[in-house]
């Protein structure tokens, strides 16, 4: 429910006491890759320029790389670190489709353990998400179940009615981060109706959409149709480009690294897309193009439903509008074989 | 020629296109390839799912051969697929390809019979990242570009720009060397604009090679800290058809798999190498890099010391030995014996 509201020029003053207490990310460019990244406590021009990130927000708790842990060869073994980082964050202006990708992969990272190095950044990290007007010709959003206007999966959500940002306070985290701001007023109901007008408006201009409904079911059916699998996948070049700017793909690799006496234990992004994917451990068992591109699709649209009753694409557009073939999946989804279909052979 | 498919009076945007006479001969070329049985598939550029974009499309249905189309956004390199479809392949290519397809045939990655190759002339691809800095607005705002021999016509926001078509097409297609394929099977009798501009070809490489040593190497260290390693570059690229890449070697390991600048530096530097002798300056692993690395200043500057050392021609001419995998005695210079 919105109840506060903020004028754009304090913005730069609400970050700059936020950025007393800890540190604030902020999306910013360089040469024209835009990315979370660390306000430099001045700029806040990205609030006019500023539609969505190319490295997804994932990156701030699942770095591509990160140490997990260092050693060092001493006489009598090994010495062993694990880096301690409690640091406190904000990530300002997360879109709600990269939101609820977090909201996500937040499940995945706590499911059967508890992972350190994600949850240590996560818990640590407020979310402020900033409502989007000025969506891409590739995104899909309102087709997967995210308005691209409201949020519950962040701890505040600002949206942009003209000279002013109406607040949801979602948290009682976010909601104390406006609580000694003086710049903060009380929401008008006149603000609330053009927060309305705004929202519906917003929605409106999502023009790409795709029918996910029975998705699962539909993909269920399909598994076997390896005509289908293999028409769809061959022109993709299985590259990471989907998979490591996708905002809820999460596949990790976990590499030593030594020299002479000192090393340390990293672990990167991986990507179901490539074909030494999981060669290390055994075997990939998805040697075939089509097995790689059919995961990412079921992975997405199937398996996570199954077990999780939640789609993992929340329709940022990412892998269409960066694929370096227009590999689109809207189009794949709308192309499944209806009918229950089951090859034989293979 | 361009010219001839965006004449003003016609619909222009990428994704309502007037059928140009060179797509309708095309089509018409392609269709009886699959009707008669002479191919099992056909590649070619069908219209993408976004505006100003393209999609290769890769079929053995005739019914999709009316998706084909010509036009300044077919960027693929389309060769990248012909060692991996099997049987023969009709396959439609710029003059690009046409030498990575000969490139491929070469390095025995393909043989020619297996192959059909649908010439068409190019006149040069648009960038749209040169687009959009000219508009000032990103590709899916751009409502039209209209793209004559001499000038382009962009229309954003209501507002109408003219340009020298120089402004607008990639680096690598202001220094073409080649805009009809010479190898074919098929050609398309068309002749191409020849829109060149041999300065702006090469500003990054002169700019690089200005800087000392010191910023030529925090330059690239800046470059390669955005790096993801998402291998888009060496995907996209048909001179990398090896079935093991040595990135991915692990006994020995030549390359750590932890994206951090030095590696993927390395990587970027070794895979230029490897190229050499391959690369026909496509500029597809510049194109399609997500974190907009200019990755042509390493691929071009090899291909034009290949050029200068060797008197080689990537691609040039189907009969000619391999650069880099042809020897001869009198080559072995004491070395080996």
């Amino acid at each position: 429910m919105i109840t506060k509201k903020i004028n754009k020029k304090d913005i730069r003053k609400l970050l700059g006491t936020w950025n007393q207490e800890c540190s604030v990310i902020v999306p910013t460019r360089e040469q024209g890759i835009v990315e979370m990244a660390g306000w430099d406590n001045k700029d806040i021009s990205f609030l006019d320029w500023y539609r969505n990130t190319v490295v997804p927000p994932k990156a701030c708790f699942l770095p591509q790389s990160e140490v997990m842990i260092s050693f060092q060869k001493k006489e009598n073994g090994l010495k062993i670190e694990v880096p301690q980082d409690e640091h406190k964050q904000i990530i300002f202006g997360i879109r709600p489709c990269d939101a609820r990708a977090v909201a996500i992969i937040d499940q995945v990272f706590a499911d059967t353990y508890d992972d350190y190095y994600y949850s240590s950044k996560r818990r640590n990290t407020l979310l402020i998400g900033l409502s989007c007007s000025n969506p891409y010709d590739s995104c899909f959003c309102t087709s997967t179940d995210v308005n691209p206007t409201e949020s519950e999966d962040v701890d505040l959500m600002f949206m942009d009615i003209g000279d002013e940002y109406v607040i949801e306070e979602i948290t009682s985290g976010g909601k104390a981060l406006l609580n000694t701001s003086s710049m903060i007023k009380k929401a008008t109901k006149a603000d609330i109706n053009k927060a309305k007008e705004v929202r519906a408006a917003s929605v409106d201009k999502l023009k790409k959409k795709v029918d996910t409904k029975d998705v699962d079911r539909k993909l269920q059916s399909c598994f076997n149709d390896i005509d289908y699998w293999e028409q769809v996948s061959a022109k993709c070049i299985s590259c990471g480009i989907c998979t490591f700017l996708c905002p809820t793909c999460f596949c990790f690799d976990i590499n030593d690294e030594m020299i002479k006496k000192h090393g340390a234990r990293y672990r990167g992004w991986d990507s179901c897309s490539f074909r030494s994917y999981t060669k290390m451990p055994m075997e990939n068992p998805r040697e075939e193009k089509w097995r790689r591109v059919r995961q990412r699709v079921c992975h997405k649209f199937e398996f996570y439903p199954m077990n999780l009753g939640i789609n993992a694409c929340t329709g940022c557009g990412r892998c269409i509008r960066l694929c370096p073939v227009n590999w689109d999946i809207t189009q794949v989804i709308a192309g499944l074989p209806g009918e229950i279909s089951v090859h034989s052979g293979k | 020629m361009w010219l001839k498919m965006f004449e003003p009076s016609g619909p222009t945007t990428c994704l309502v296109m007037k059928v140009s006479d060179m797509e309708k001969e095309l089509r018409q070329e392609a269709g009886k390839l699959l009707e008669e049985g002479t191919v099992d598939y056909i590649i070619g550029f069908a219209p993408g799912s976004l505006k100003f974009t393209t999609t290769p499309l890769i079929t053995e249905d005739i019914d999709e051969i009316n998706n084909l189309v010509i036009n300044p956004f077919i960027n693929n390199n389309l060769a990248k697929y012909l060692p991996e479809i099997p049987g023969r392949v009709g396959i439609i290519a710029k003059g690009c390809d046409s030498r990575s397809i000969v490139s491929l045939i070469q390095d025995k990655q393909i043989a020619r019979q297996d192959i059909v190759i649908l010439g068409i002339p190019c006149s040069g691809l648009v960038d749209l990242k040169k687009v959009e800095k000219l508009a000032g607005k990103e590709r899916d705002k751009i409502d039209d570009i209209v793209v004559l021999a001499d000038k382009v016509c962009i229309t954003a926001g209501g507002e109408k720009k003219e340009v020298p078509t120089t402004e607008v097409l990639f680096d690598h297609c202001l220094g073409c060397e080649l805009q009809i394929p010479k190898e074919y099977d098929f050609l398309i009798q068309e002749p191409a604009a020849e829109i060149r501009d041999y300065e702006s070809s090469s500003k990054q490489i002169q700019e690089l090679k200005k800087m000392s040593p010191d910023q030529r190497w925090a330059f690239w260290k800046e470059q390669f800290g955005h790096c993801i390693r998402c291998y888009a570059c060496r995907q996209v690229c048909p001179a990398c058809f090896c079935e093991r890449c040595f990135v991915e070697e692990s006994q020995p390991r030549w390359v750590s798999p932890v994206s951090q600048w030095q590696d993927n530096l390395i990587f970027q530097a070794i895979r230029t190498i490897h190229v050499a002798g391959r690369c026909t300056d496509c500029g597809e692993c510049e194109r399609v890099c997500p974190v907009n690395i200019p990755l042509r200043s390493l691929s071009k500057e090899m291909y034009d010391l290949v050029g200068e050392m060797f008197d080689y021609k990537t691609g040039m001419d189907v009969n000619a030995p391999a650069l880099m995998t042809a020897y001869e005695l009198v080559e072995a210079e004491g070395l080996i014996r």
